[in-house]
């Protein structure tokens, strides 16, 4: 029953008897499908899947042939699928109670036709001996997580033998799913479909037992990495996007195309058709990085923005590839999805969405930072495949950091757009320009949810309404943070080594905290408690700052001017640490004469007096001066000076705000 | 009259009234103020003796700003970059006609200032009628005269928008619009359709906008103390001078376009500091004051059209206090510098 994935034409061929229209091989074979270059990922869990889509009831009719190693130390007596479309079965599932409970849009708005299910038909086990046991009916939900027995996102089957550590199976799985109304980016919209976790994918055997999490609503995903050999059949004329290369097409008689697709060493197969999309195409060159193609593939009001989309990818090509090693796939396909899709912003292997907007000024965040994002996610998700269910900060961190450094390195400055008349008239506000610290590494959406939740904590459990600011906002922070405390070299140093490491691996935290620690030559392991391991706010700040006269030879007889005196300015600062989190911080005296003294305070107490004698006074001071610690929450109260400037500053901007209650008062004048 | 006649009338009566102009400055600015102090009390509070007010009062700190805006709370709300420029005057108009949420304290004081706005207007659409000055006694007397007949107008008028706001806006712009765009791929058919809301939108509250105002000023020149008779007055009065009311309006809408574009093109982004804070502001102010010349000029040129449809060309009922006594004697003394039809 459990064979070595060598023959199994004969089965195959038996199997699409059974089921109907099953695929011709599976891509377990690699002597068939011919990959070109050496296995560079375990390929442990291939698929060959034939799929036919009719558009206009919105269904997928599929069979899946998934070749299954068991690359684990234990033996597995069950296999366990996840079925992610079912996510949108009803109200009842795991993934909509967490979104009824993080208050986002009710479902009420949602018609019958706009959920999502996908359905097991067929499930048979193929041996090598010709055996084949049809399990379809042991096949039962089960809710790992929560115990949700409305939930069927995850389908377990027992097996009749157990697959030992090295050894393979052939599973043959027939199935139906609607397509839905687009939920977390898969779905249709008129005549556009954006095809995501769509299949019958099986989970991931670690040597503690299978990972394999029902769909939740603030993480992603996780697999292992395989070849996909995927054939569609869509209507005749519609242009397809997916994951890999059309090595194929071919014109059925009943009006419709099969596209064949191929691609090995990915974890993921994500697909989009529609019959409206603009085809364009580019490529990325490199003296010391490996080519790619671009294909994009865009709305036609967006066509003007071809370029911008393309460079953008260049940009992440290059700096990720310079940066942390090189992008092995040779072809991207850039998907700009069509307006109210919800399907943009997202990464799949070798297939991304973008997005951005019909007016859409140059200088601003979009359609770049997007697409540079999700390019990064090639190599954050795609080739260090991190356990988005646990880890999501290992992928979205990490690129939410990098994409912000790109930004800054290939775009800035960038301004602030402002969107008015129901979102669709935009406005550049030149006089604020964007900033990494800000709006890349998203200082101000982390500190509404600091405290979240700690890091450590599996993202699937994340509390809903912070899971963002702590998976994605916190780690760019701290790693910026890591940055400006050991170096850009070093970090780079430290992320590369770790790329190249794990690439096609699943790295787990303390993979990369024992990369940082070796590569750095320091034990960043009190950074990582702090930052990873704990929820705690960093917040130092100055208390007071005080510089007065020292009275020396007793005290100052009444008429003395003390210029006239040999004077001595005692300067005292007090620095606090309001917040839980430490973190080592200078604090810095600056004198009316443009001198400073220093000092290092290892942050660990509440409070802590500095003092200084100088013949100036002091002008002003300051906790952290160089910003370092980007995760302290309020900056403000990290300087005090002895001249402030507060009242000229609030009254400067309450003059300008003024003027806009003046205005707004006129506008609703309209009334009387 | 000609809608364009009323509507050189109205500039030339507002042109007289350079004290009105000064005056409804003097109400917007001294009912903004105390909050505009409050703003500052907060800022100041927040920044303390922190040096990120240095580059604040130079420029923008916008570290600075993310960190008020997700620390404050009421007022502090409404204190975003926004506010600043040309901004301002989209922010304000686009979350009108969308209907935008608005914090308590400005809900507040935007009902106290409507109230007061209704008080003087008794006064103001009185001066403007008679196109002569009135006096304060005079202002105030036809304030105090009108007041509460505007006030019943205004109520009734707030039953009216409140309907439109409510649920014709929320019909148009949530519902009809939901249903239009739910299978829409194109943000431009989106745009389209959401402008089509806008006009559709736009002519229901013009509509009733219109009647309001004709209401309002058939309540100060005739001397009508029914609230619910001025409305159909001025409805009646709409429909009978549909062609030349809706020029008028348009003319005065091109005038208050013309101001936004004007602005546009002159609006100071953030302000700065020293000269360049200064210039920010006088200019700002100086848009604000034409924004009060724009309200007056479509006092003045209906109340001038209004005027013009009459028997008597000029015609105000409601005496002042003191002279004349007589509504012959006011058209008499009138009567050379009011344009007739």
């Amino acid at each position: 029953m459990f064979g070595r994935s060598t023959a199994l034409v004969a089965l195959l061929v038996a199997s699409e008897a059974a089921i109907g229209g099953a695929p011709q091989a599976p891509s377990a074979t690699p002597a068939v499908t011919a990959a070109a270059v050496a296995p560079r990922s375990p390929r442990n869990a291939s698929y060959a899947i034939t799929a036919r889509l009719d558009p206009a009831s919105r269904t997928i009719s599929g069979n899946e042939i998934v070749t299954w190693r068991n690359t684990s130390t234990i033996a597995a007596n069950a296999l366990r699928f996840h079925l992610y479309y079912n996510a949108w079965r009803n109200t009842a599932s795991t993934w909509m109670r967490e979104r009824r409970l993080s208050g986002r849009a009710p479902e009420e708005k949602y018609q019958q036709s706009d959920w999502g299910w996908i359905d097991v038909t067929n499930l048979r086990i193929i041996g090598a001996d010709g055996s084949g046991g049809d399990l379809t009916n042991q096949l039962r939900f089960i809710a790992p997580d929560d115990g949700n027995t409305a939930d069927r996102t995850v389908a377990e089957v027992p097996l009749a033998r157990a697959v030992g550590p090295g050894e393979t199976v052939n599973v043959q799985i027939a199935w139906s799913a609607h397509v839905p109304r687009t939920f977390a980016r898969t779905g249709a919209i008129g005549n556009f479909f954006f095809i995501a976790q769509w299949f019958p994918k099986i989970g991931v055997l670690e040597n503690t037992g299978w990972n394999c999490h029902q769909f939740h609503l603030s993480t992603e995903f996780f697999a292992d990495f395989g070849t996909y050999d995927v054939r569609l059949t869509l209507p005749r004329g519609w242009i397809v996007g997916a994951t890999g290369i059309e090595r194929d097409r071919r014109d059925e008689p009943d009006g419709t195309t099969t596209h064949h697709y191929y691609q090995d060493d990915v974890h993921d197969f994500a697909w989009t058709t529609s019959p409206d999309y603009v085809e364009r195409h580019a490529t990325f060159e490199h003296q010391s990085l490996p080519r790619a193609d671009l294909r994009l593939l865009l709305q036609k009001e967006h066509a003007g923005q071809a370029e911008r989309h393309f460079e953008a990818a260049r940009a992440a090509l290059k700096y990720y590839g310079e940066w942390f090693g090189p992008y092995p796939y040779g072809h991207l396909t850039i998907v700009d999805p069509a307006w109210q899709s919800a399907a943009d912003g997202m990464e799949y292997p070798t297939l991304i969405t973008a997005g951005t907007s019909w007016l859409q000024p140059p200088h601003t965040e979009d359609p770049e930072d997007v697409t540079v994002h999700e390019a990064g996610h090639q190599f954050w998700y795609g080739i260090v495949a991190t356990n988005e269910f646990e880890n999501a900060w290992m992928d979205e961190g990490i690129n939410t950091f990098a994409t912000a450094r790109v930004m800054q390195e290939r775009y800035a400055p960038t301004y602030t757009l402002t969107r008015y008349f129901g979102g669709f008239v935009p406005y550049l506000m030149r006089d604020f320009p964007r900033s990494r610290e800000r709006e890349g590494d998203r200082l101000g959406t982390y500190r509404t949810g600091a405290k979240g939740d700690a890091q450590s904590t599996p993202s699937w459990q994340y509390w809903p309404g912070t899971a963002g600011s702590i998976t994605y906002d916190k780690t760019a922070l701290w790693l910026h943070t890591l940055e400006r405390m050991v170096g850009w070299e070093v970090l780079q140093r430290i992320l590369s080594t770790y790329f190249m490491r794990f690439q096609f691996k699943h790295p787990k935290p303390q993979d990369f905290f024992d990369v940082a620690n070796e590569v750095s030559g320091r034990d960043l392991t009190w950074f990582f408690d702090q930052v990873y391991r704990s929820s705690n706010v960093f917040d130092y700040g100055v208390d007071a700052l005080r510089s007065d006269i020292d009275v020396i030879d007793g005290a100052i007889p009444a008429g003395v001017k003390t210029e006239l005196r040999q004077a001595s300015y005692r300067t005292q600062v007090i620095v606090r640490r309001y917040g839980e989190g430490i973190f080592p911080v200078d604090v810095r005296v600056v004198f009316e004469n443009k001198e400073e003294v220093r000092w290092h305070w290892d942050g660990r107490d509440r409070w802590k007096r500095f003092e200084v004698e100088k013949p100036v006074r002091a002008s002003f001071a300051q906790v952290d001066p160089e910003h370092v610690l980007l995760l302290d929450v309020r900056y403000t109260n990290n300087s005090l000076s002895m001249e402030p400037q507060s009242a000229r500053a609030a009254r400067k901007w309450s003059l300008a705000w003024l003027i806009w209650l003046q205005d707004h008062l006129l506008t609703y004048g309209f009334f009387v | 009259m000609a809608a364009a006649a009323a509507f050189r009338e109205g500039i030339r009566r507002v042109n007289h009234a350079p004290g009105l102009v000064a005056g409804m400055f003097a109400v917007t600015l001294l009912v903004s103020l105390p909050l505009a102090y409050a703003l500052d009390t907060m800022i100041a509070a927040h920044l303390g003796s922190s040096l990120a007010a240095e580059s604040l009062a130079t420029g923008t700190n916008d570290d600075w700003w993310q960190e008020f805006s997700a620390q404050s709370s009421g007022l502090g709300t409404t204190f975003l970059p926004t506010i600043s420029g040309f901004a301002a005057v989209l922010n304000n108009l686009s979350g009108f006609v969308d209907h935008a949420p608005l914090a308590a304290t400005i809900v507040g004081v935007t009902a106290a200032w409507m109230v007061l706005w209704s008080f003087l207007s008794g006064g103001i659409i009185d001066r403007l009628a008679r196109a002569r000055r009135t006096r304060s006694h005079g202002f105030f007397g036809a304030c105090g005269m009108h007041f509460w007949r505007l006030v019943r107008l205004g109520a009734t008028a707030w039953i009216v928008y409140a309907i439109l706001f409510r649920f014709v806006h929320r019909w148009i712009f949530s519902d009809a619009y939901s249903w239009l765009t739910r299978d829409l791929t194109e943000e431009r058919l989106g745009f389209a359709i959401r402008l089509a809301g806008y006009a559709v939108f736009g002519v229901l509250l013009l509509a009733c906008n219109i009647v309001f105002d004709y209401a309002r000023i058939r309540i100060v020149v005739e001397d009508r103390r029914s609230a619910i008779a001025a409305v159909l007055a001025g409805a009646r009065f709409v429909r009978r001078h549909a062609a030349g009311v809706l020029g008028l309006y348009g003319l005065n809408a091109v005038a208050f376009l013309l101001l936004i574009a004007l602005y546009a093109l002159v609006a100071p982004g953030a302000p700065r500091s020293g000269v360049s804070m200064w210039v920010a502001l006088v200019l700002g102010e100086l848009y604000i004051v034409g924004r009060h010349y724009v309200k007056l000029l479509f006092y003045a040129s209906e109340t001038a059209f209004f005027q013009g449809a009459l028997a008597h060309a000029g015609y105000t009922a409601a005496p002042v206090p003191v002279w004349p006594d007589s509504p012959a004697a006011e058209m008499i003394a009138n009567a050379d510098r009011t344009v007739t039809s």
